[in-house]
């Protein structure tokens, strides 16, 4: 399955999914004219390739290498959360159905309320979250 | 004497690109005069849910041009010594009235942390709406701020009121 790698710009993040490497990254900003067109087609491709991976029994995939999921963002508005929430707990789900997932959770060094988010999201979804302070993105 | 600076000040019709510029210049004003980083993003960050809430009561305006003249969508940030004051306003239907005084009663009884228990189940359950809100906005307000959101109805006629609210964000 191909990935998806869309862009940053000043009202969305960058999406960047790698299913040949494990790895799915968001990064930047989020408060889209369209919170729904934007963030429905990313979840449901995310969704599919996990369906599929089960669906062919090759949950074993990623008992080495875990799939890994960055979240890199710096301001998101409220309709946008519920959207991260969503794909979070999508991880979550493939996560308890044997696939191996892990969660990094990045902040600025001093955005304690970023860190906050991130614990928020871990805490509603019940999945420990990876965090990293950084001096930037 | 306290320090004082109006912030943004604006009164008159929204849309996505009055509100861009808006944002844009208050990014601007943030970088230069607030050195707080935190402070700064709860400021951007408030003000992104105000005006998300006005822009999705605007096309109540399109049907009644005539309102506009007379109730205008109000957007103001003060900047009181180290505190901001956020003035939001905006039309709506009197059939909705009862909802937003529910919610925002439920709001200002609750402590942080309930309100911070509320935020989670409702990140759980929301559903996105038409206008692509989540109905999460007033909840991030009073996470955000900590304070009680005041608020005040105008009734204009028998279908419409004005609701301005006014939040209070404390360094």
């Amino acid at each position: 399955m191909k990935g998806l790698n869309i862009p940053e710009t000043e009202k969305s993040p960058r999406i960047f999914f790698d299913p040949v490497n494990s790895i799915f990254e968001m990064q930047g900003n989020s408060r889209p004219e369209n919170v729904r067109d934007f963030y429905f087609p990313i979840i449901y491709k995310v969704r599919k390739y996990f369906e599929k991976i089960i669906s062919k029994k090759q949950v074993e995939k990623f008992n080495e290498n875990y799939f890994k999921f960055n979240f890199k963002l710096d301001y998101f508005n409220s309709s946008s959360a519920k959207f991260i929430a969503d794909l979070l707990l999508l991880i979550k789900d493939f996560n308890d159905e044997g696939l191996n997932m892990k969660i990094y959770w990045y902040f600025i060094d001093g955005d304690e309320d970023m860190k906050e988010v991130g614990e928020d999201f871990s805490d509603m979804i019940s999945f420990p979250f990876n965090y990293i302070m950084v001096e930037k993105y | 004497m306290k320090s004082y600076d109006v912030v943004v000040n604006h009164k008159g019709f929204v849309d996505l690109d009055i509100i861009d510029d808006m944002l844009h210049h208050l990014k601007i004003y943030l970088a230069q005069k607030e050195s707080d980083k935190i402070l700064r993003k709860r400021v951007y960050g408030l003000s992104v849910e105000c005006l998300d809430n006005i822009l999705k009561h605007s096309d109540l305006l399109e049907e009644e041009h005539e309102l506009i003249i007379n109730f205008p969508p109000r957007f103001i940030i003060e900047k009181i010594a180290e505190n901001y004051l956020i003035h939001t306003g905006n039309i709506i239907l009197n059939e909705n009235k009862l909802d937003v005084v529910f919610r925002l009663e439920e709001l200002n009884n609750l402590g942080a942390e309930e309100v911070n228990d509320l935020y989670k189940r409702s990140l759980a359950n929301a559903e996105i709406s038409a206008k692509g809100g989540a109905g999460l906005g007033l909840i991030v307000m009073a996470k955000t701020t900590r304070e009680k959101i005041r608020y005040d109805f105008e009734k204009i006629n028998e279908k419409f009121s004005y609701f301005a609210m006014q939040l209070n964000l404390k360094k």
